[in-house]
């Protein structure tokens, strides 16, 4: 953990943003944070026992920004007592399910009715569908019904996959979305992030391609 | 009653690490293998490679006791087989293991038995989560060992994960349990896990049993003894853990599975486990007390911070001086019997339930206070960066202005936000 830019006590501190990522076992919320935070695809994922944490500094109008992520397990037993503790003082929130299990999608509720719980209603949010790259067009869900759900919820949806690097800046923009979106809610502050209206249309700034779009995908 | 299911598979299944150990650098010693109640899986002939420099004098010499003691294990009493897994690197080599461990937890040779085949099994209500733990546990297994022989074990975890389940059906499967089940079955094999497994969780004192239950609530409890056991032997530290409430979730992952998820050296691991199989159920918690004090200078040096604290924590070094862990556990245990620490456990966990309810208490008010005005969720941004104590007086300055005039048009929320114990 020698992180270079670690902040130089009496320098200016980071902004440090927490978000914590839920979603049911399986559904790649570990490849997914890893994916954002390491810029490739974790081969060996391993279950989550409890909480994990991952980070990562990004940019936003120059200036330094520490996303954490909150990496958890997505068994019910863990999310009864000790998850709890982790949800104090969280920014914003990540639903994940898996495109290829319509039960994963079914428990989106559940998760909402959690996120809820801890009053976290009125933070950013959004639905992500992983893995994008399995099975057929006819086998995964379709994105329009996903849609409506997270219309219904007021969320934004991105398809995405952790395994395909195509698919990299996809997994940028979801948690850069977030990011934008609790950096553009600060205080007294003038903010002039280009295309921040609209979650779907984030100018990344480690953006390879200039034309990603971000509820379609680009595997099969 | 077990249910017997020999299916022809199992034969060619394990008699197929020959490939996986491409230097074995351990001393090959010449073994009597009459008492090998497993041949179906030779698990021990799976080899992680370790550099093996050179061997303690101390250990040679146990290694020839041990060797001497199995060649006659009937002579052995249960006393003698702790003192070799406790003492001075353990049990050594698993070829001691296999044929130790379960004479450890008094396992005996007629309770092993051949598992049933998957398919049997599949119906089971935690069938997917459990295959699904397994599928993901690529990381457990000798680094090269061929893919097939990595399958086929991969089946038979599931099995035995099952079977225990299956026959305990009060038990609930955790997150966790896969991986004591894979130590076990690269050890022992998959006849002798399963009796091992199975005495590990259920029955008086089965130190798994607590985490199997229908919530976490028994598991959060025993790993809250964990800090009057820091505070008494180092009060700074404990102050610094709590200051900066990082809780025990650092540790959960390292309660649950005995260390084996989270250490990345298996020697380590099987280590740990010769120590466990015959210390109290709560052991594990004092070596978890034992290696945060260990890294007291680290956690001191800490920003602290919660996440900061929990990520320095959960993540172990490759080269803890588990002996050394392991001594300190034990003499913690000595001076703190868990009866001893009651009083304080319940005490921390009575100021928990507190925290939580005014932790309710604000959310709530937090919920009111979005209802009136929208958009009032950016807030976090700022109260986090204050909370760093580091930055504490250098983001007070930039913002103390900015703040002030938050604060007066929506003091409420800003109560509700900010963490002040005064609340
Ligand atoms: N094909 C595919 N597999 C994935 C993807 N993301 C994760 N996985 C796999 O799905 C399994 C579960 O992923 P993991 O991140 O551990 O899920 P979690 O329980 O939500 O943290 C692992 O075997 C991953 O390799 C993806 O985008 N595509
Ligand atoms: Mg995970």
């Amino acid at each position: 953990m020698s992180d270079p830019s670690e902040p130089v006590p009496g320098l200016k501190q980071r902004k440090v943003f927490k978000i914590i990522v839920l979603g049911d076992s399986g559904v790649g919320k570990t490849c997914l944070t890893f994916r954002f935070c390491e810029g490739q695809f974790l081969d060996k994922s391993e279950a989550t026992i409890g909480v994990d944490f991952r980070e990562r500094t990004i940019r936003i109008s120059n200036e330094d920004i520490k996303l954490q992520l909150w990496d958890t397990a997505g068994q019910e037993r863990f999310r009864k007592s000790m998850v709890q503790h982790y949800y104090r003082n969280v920014h914003a929130v990540v639903i994940v399910y898996d495109v290829t299990k319509p039960e994963t999608f079914h428990s989106i509720a559940s998760w909402m009715q959690e996120v809820e719980s801890h009053g976290l209603l009125g933070s950013p949010r959004v639905l992500v569908g992983n893995k994008c790259d399995c099975g057929t067009p006819e086998s995964r869900l379709a994105t329009s019904y996903a849609q409506r759900l997270a219309d219904k919820y007021g969320m934004p949806l991105f398809e995405t996959s952790a395994l395909l690097d195509s698919e990299c800046d996809n997994v940028e923009s979801i948690f850069m979305t977030l990011a934008h979106k609790l950096y553009s809610k600060q205080p007294l502050r003038v903010v002039s992030v280009e295309g921040e209206r609209g979650p779907r249309l984030v100018t990344l700034p480690r953006q390879k391609r200039s034309n990603t779009s971000t509820d379609s995908c680009l595997c099969s | 009653m077990e249910s017997h299911n020999p299916d022809g598979e199992t034969g060619d299944k394990c008699d197929i690490n020959g490939d996986c150990s491409p230097i074995s650098n351990k001393d090959t010693v010449s073994f009597n293998h009459t008492k090998n109640i497993d041949d179906i899986s030779t698990p021990s002939e799976l080899k992680f490679d370790e550099d093996f420099e050179f061997e303690d004098p101390d250990v040679t010499e146990k290694r020839n006791e041990l060797e001497r003691c199995l060649k006659n294990p009937d002579l052995i009493n249960l006393e003698q087989w702790q003192n070799f897994a406790k003492s001075k690197a353990g049990l050594i080599s698993d070829e001691y293991r296999r044929q130790i461990w379960p004479l450890l937890v008094g396992v005996t040779e007629d309770e092993m038995t051949d598992p049933p085949s998957l398919d049997d099994l599949s119906k089971h209500s935690e069938y997917h989560q459990v295959v699904m733990d397994v599928n993901r546990s690529l990381k457990r297994f000798p680094p090269g060992i061929p893919y097939e022989q990595r399958v086929a074990l991969q089946d038979q975890l599931t099995v035995l994960i099952l079977r225990v389940i299956m026959k305990y059906p009060h038990l609930k499967y955790y997150q966790g349990y896969h991986d004591v089940a894979i130590t076990l079955l690269l050890v022992c094999g998959e006849r002798a896990s399963f009796p091992l497994l199975c005495r590990l969780s259920y029955g008086p004192g089965a130190p798994l049993a607590p985490f199997m239950q229908a919530t976490l609530q028994p598991t959060q409890h025993l790993l809250n003894y964990v800090f009057p056991v820091i505070r008494r032997a180092d009060d700074r530290l404990a102050d610094c853990l709590d200051k900066a409430g990082v809780g025990t979730m650092f540790a959960l992952p390292w309660y649950l599975t005995w260390f084996g998820h989270s250490l990345n050296r298996y020697a380590d691991v099987v280590r740990l486990y010769d120590y466990f199989l015959c210390a109290p159920p709560l052991f594990p918690v004092y070596v978890t007390a034992a290696l945060v004090l260990h890294r007291a200078p680290d956690v001191l040096q800490c920003d602290c911070d919660m996440a900061m604290m929990h990520c320095l924590l959960s993540r172990l070094p490759d080269d803890l001086p588990f002996e050394d862990i392991l001594v300190t556990a034990k003499k913690l245990y000595e001076e703190n019997d868990p009866t001893d620490l009651e009083a304080e456990v319940n005490a921390l966990e009575k100021r928990e339930e507190e925290q939580r309810k005014l932790d309710q208490e604000r959310m709530k008010r937090r919920q009111a206070g979005r209802v009136a005005p929208r958009g009032g969720g950016w807030l976090g941004a700022l109260p986090a960066a204050l909370r760093r104590p580091a930055g504490r007086r250098a983001a007070l300055a930039l913002t103390a202005a900015l703040f002030a005039i938050y604060v007066y048009y929506r003091p409420e929320l800003f109560r509700n936000r900010e963490d002040s114990p005064d609340l």
